[in-house]
């Protein structure tokens, strides 16, 4: 809980409806997605302006409070959970679309926009916002920028970096700042580069411009069946290598395919890799493209292959692919998703490996994943009522990670390091590697507010003399440690 | 910082890293040529230590871009100029800084891939100067900008300290991607040593097309619908040099789709005629640099405002005396070249910078005759986060060691 003093500058800042400090209510903020780690915050603000944000984070930076921000919690790192007594900022209340520029070909945003009201927005003019997450129907826009969230269609299109051109950011210090530009190559450092994807650490976005897309002419999606995910996987490098480049490949295996079932229906073919094909573009070339997939698919032993014959057929296809993590309530108590990325060549190796490496501490993994990218989504299913089996499970996936980065991958891809990887960011970065970052960190946030220890794997102070390895004058009197 | 030691006895301890054959004076400097990363650090953490200031350079191609530096040092990664790693079936690759552009293409050329970039002087320019000046071309349109393309990076510190960032992976979101801080940061916060890039299938089935207009504003309108078109497109230029006016379009399809697409692409911009172009066209960016008394900006505007914006610069140019051509992509990059009295460019490009201020746009100057030189601004930054740059430069570099200077504010 904060001092009645503090509490009476946010209300200040924020006005008495803008401020939620009881705590029961508290409580709505007290985890993301990743529901397994929850902390109480001593405050949650609801600014509805730029300004309103500014003050807010003044307040934090005047008393050293920790602030993380906050859209709609459906991250599953545990990027958005509290410090503990430190302060949400909720954006949800700041969702206007500012402005929608066809011509240019961009929108801007404020940070609680929902991901899919983007393009809902400017779908009548023949345009959308590429990146998908699967919770696009709820999650927001800040989030999006705080994750570099991908999603499904990210192989063709890329990630949300890939269509940020322009931030306002509020510094932690208070003060307001614009990155980059509607006009490509503003001149300096790329800062919306850089922020897009720092998980909440560098600041607080207040407005996004956004880049939009052209609707393909048609879009047509495969579902091509095999009897193993590494069948399924050897298709998608013959894609690959044919020189295509679908808008997705995606692959489920019976388990995922199973749970989704149970889940939404969808009317998948059971079989032990289930791939899906999307192409999009011009009709002409998408109609040639997937006459290529289809061959490519059966010299492979596709024992079914489907294409959807309506939007409708399309969307229950994709219904089931992206109610998949929560479909695996449908079959196991509890299950633990993870976002491993692996070079696409490594894909039946490490699918051999997760089996082994389940089967040995008697667990299941189900395993969705965007293929044409190598974005694993591991999910280990495992029962929390069973004394010690949780602790398996969380052992079993961070190994999985540690085996993604042995391959030459990553231990995300779309998901964060957030909360929950902060160590195994640690495995796949060196020291030197981290203390770089550091010095990023250090530049926007000297007194570490803004989403403190979060990615990375210690808490870590900036020194005033800056360079790597220097001890905090703090730490060199023996006030703090550093661990 | 002053430097403590003289340049005689850098040549020494540069020699004794790189070899005597790699470590020579070079006018008021010395110039060293590491044989790889670890070596260049060691030259890296020397010059730090001894305040030495380092212009890292691979074939020198853009040194002239930018404020001008006078260093102590000329680090050169001439030597370290391979492609390290094709993993063709991943669509990636790791190529050392020094590589020339050609060089590597040539290389990912044998699995009939590519970087997805066309820059300037591809015979001369390095890996790291293109990345370290964030060049790009025609190929942005369907490709995006090496912010799309590259997905790891090794550099060297001016301290010394070889970090790594991002990966071999193109989907990955661990940790800060300092290779976007790093591209076209002109060599002021690190020396790039290595290069993870996205590869991308070479255009097997390409065509270009060249539709010629009696001026730019009558483009204004088929270049939006092309835009707007389902097409399969890979390029897209407005083209003005001696009052000719044109505009190049490349389509990129299956074989059996390409004649259906030029069709179509005809009826967008009928009634004007067009010709089967060469690649050449391509080219056009580059040649605006042949004549060296120019001054060669590069423009950035908002794509809808690149043909009125040409006919702008136009008869702005013309009332003035100056002679003006420019090539301008349909992403709303131009490259534009303007020949005349000195105080008269001043002043368009003066003009140019407030007329783009509004939409966020900039005029930087990449080339100037020396005359101008100290006249005006070479960058176009107004940026409020300037101090925050400021302050990341001084966490990078905190003796200011790296290209002191060249970059926007001072920096």
């Amino acid at each position: 809980m904060l001092p009645q003093f503090q509490l009476d500058e946010l209300r200040a800042a924020v006005s008495s409806a803008g401020l939620i400090s009881a705590e029961s209510q508290l409580q709505t903020y007290e985890c993301d997605g990743l529901t397994n780690f929850r902390v109480l915050p001593g405050a949650v603000v609801l600014p509805r302006t730029t300004e309103e944000v500014q003050a807010v984070v003044r307040v934090c930076a005047r008393h050293k409070i920790p602030f993380v921000s906050r859209g709609a919690g459906t991250g599953l790192s545990g990027g958005a959970l509290p410090a503990a007594g430190g302060v949400v900022i909720s954006l949800a209340r700041m969702n206007r679309i500012l402005q929608v520029d066809i011509p240019n070909r961009f929108v801007i945003v404020e940070p609680g926009v929902v991901n899919a009201y983007v393009t809902q927005r400017v779908a009548p003019a023949g345009y959308f916002y590429a990146p998908d997450p699967s919770s696009q129907s709820v999650c927001t826009i800040g989030g999006n920028v705080a994750e570099n969230s991908g999603g499904a269609h990210c192989l063709k299109y890329g990630f949300t970096v890939t269509h940020t051109l322009a931030l306002e950011v509020v510094l932690p210090n208070g003060e307001l700042a614009h990155f980059g530009s509607p006009a490509l190559d503003a001149p300096g450092y790329d800062l919306a580069g850089v922020f897009v994807g720092s998980e909440g650490t560098l600041g607080v976005a207040t407005k996004v411009t956004l880049r939009i897309v052209r609707r393909p002419e048609v879009v047509q999606t495969l579902l091509a069946a095999f009897d193993t995910p590494s069948a399924a996987g050897q298709t998608v490098s013959d894609i690959i290598a044919a020189g295509m480049l679908p808008s997705a490949l995606e692959i489920m295996d019976t388990l995922a395919i199973e749970a989704a079932e149970a889940a939404v229906h969808a009317h998948y073919p059971m079989c032990g890799g289930l791939l899906l094909v999307e192409l999009d573009g011009p009709c002409d070339e998408v109609d040639a493209l997937m006459r290529e997939v289809r061959d490519i698919a059966g010299s492979n032993g596709a024992r079914e292959i489907r294409v959807a014959q309506s939007d409708a057929e399309r969307a229950l296809i994709w219904k089931g692919r992206k109610a998949a993590f929560a479909a695996m309530g449908r079959i196991s108590p509890n299950y633990i998703v993870q976002d491993g990325v692996i070079p696409r060549t490594a894909l039946p190796r490490v699918l051999t490996e997760i089996d082994r490496m389940s089967s040995a501490v008697h667990l299941r993994a189900a395993n969705v994943f965007h293929a044409g990218d190598g974005n694993l989504h591991p999910l280990v299913l495992y029962d929390r009522a069973i004394p010690g089996q949780e602790e398996i499970a969380l052992e079993l996936s961070y190994r999985i990670l540690n085996l993604c980065v042995d391959s030459g991958g990553s231990i995300t891809g779309e998901h964060g390091v957030g909360k929950e990887k902060q160590q195994a960011l640690g495995y796949m970065f060196q020291e030197p590697d981290l203390a770089t970052m550091q010095l990023v960190r250090c530049a926007f946030d000297p007194e570490n507010l803004s989403n403190p220890d979060k990615v990375f794997p210690r808490p870590r102070l900036c020194a005033d003399k800056p360079g790597p390895f220097t001890p905090h004058p703090l730490e060199k009197s023996g006030v703090a440690e550093i661990f | 910082m002053p430097a403590t030691f003289t340049r005689e006895e850098a040549l020494v301890r540069f020699a004794a890293i790189a070899g005597d054959e790699h470590a020579q004076l070079a006018g008021d400097a010395v110039r060293v040529a590491p044989a790889n990363t670890e070596q260049a650090a060691e030259v890296l953490r020397f010059a730090n230590q001894h305040g030495l200031t380092v212009v890292p350079t691979g074939s020198g191609s853009k040194l002239g871009w930018g404020n001008p530096v006078a260093p102590e040092i000329f680090l050169s990664l001439a030597r370290m100029n391979f492609v390290r790693e094709h993993a063709w079936q991943d669509l990636t690759c790791t190529v050392q800084a020094g590589c020339t552009w050609a060089a590597m293409q040539a290389e990912l050329a044998r699995h009939s891939q590519m970087v997805a970039l066309d820059p300037l002087w591809p015979d001369l320019a390095t890996v790291g100067g293109v990345v370290a000046t964030n060049d790009s071309g025609a190929l942005r349109l369907r490709y995006g900008g090496l912010r799309d393309l590259i997905i790891g990076m090794t550099l060297v510190l001016a301290d010394g300290t070889i970090a790594k960032t991002g990966g071999k992976v193109v989907k990955n979101v661990a940790g800060y991607d300092l290779h976007k801080l790093l591209t076209g940061s002109f060599g002021t916060l690190g020396v790039i040593a290595e290069v993870n890039f996205r590869l991308h299938p070479i255009e097997q089935h390409a065509r270009t097309l060249t539709f010629a207009a009696p001026s730019a504003p009558s483009l204004a309108q088929p270049l939006r619908n092309l835009l707007h078109a389902q097409m399969a497109l890979s390029s897209a230029q407005l083209r003005i040099a001696e009052k000719q006016c044109a505009l190049d379009v490349r389509i990129v399809t299956r074989p059996e789709c390409l004649e259906q697409h030029a069709a179509h692409l005809r009826s967008i911009f009928s009634p004007l005629a067009d010709a089967d172009a060469s690649e050449a066209v391509w080219q056009s960016r580059q040649q605006l640099f042949s004549s060296p008394n120019a001054v060669i900006a590069r423009v950035s505007l908002l794509p809808d405002d690149v043909c009125a914006a040409a006919a702008e610069w136009q008869q702005t140019c013309a009332a003035q005396g100056v002679e003006v051509s420019l090539v301008a992509q349909a992403t709303g990059l131009m490259t534009i070249a303007l020949s005349g009295p000195s105080g008269a460019i001043i002043g368009i490009i003066d003009q140019f910078r407030t007329r783009l201020r509004p939409s966020g746009g900039s005029v930087v100057l990449l080339q100037i005759p020396d005359d101008l030189r100290g006249k005006i601004d070479v960058w176009d930054c107004r940026s409020d986060a300037l101090p925050l740059m400021r302050e990341i430069k001084r966490r990078f570099d905190p003796h200011a060691i790296l290209n002191p200077g060249r970059f926007v504010g001072g920096i």
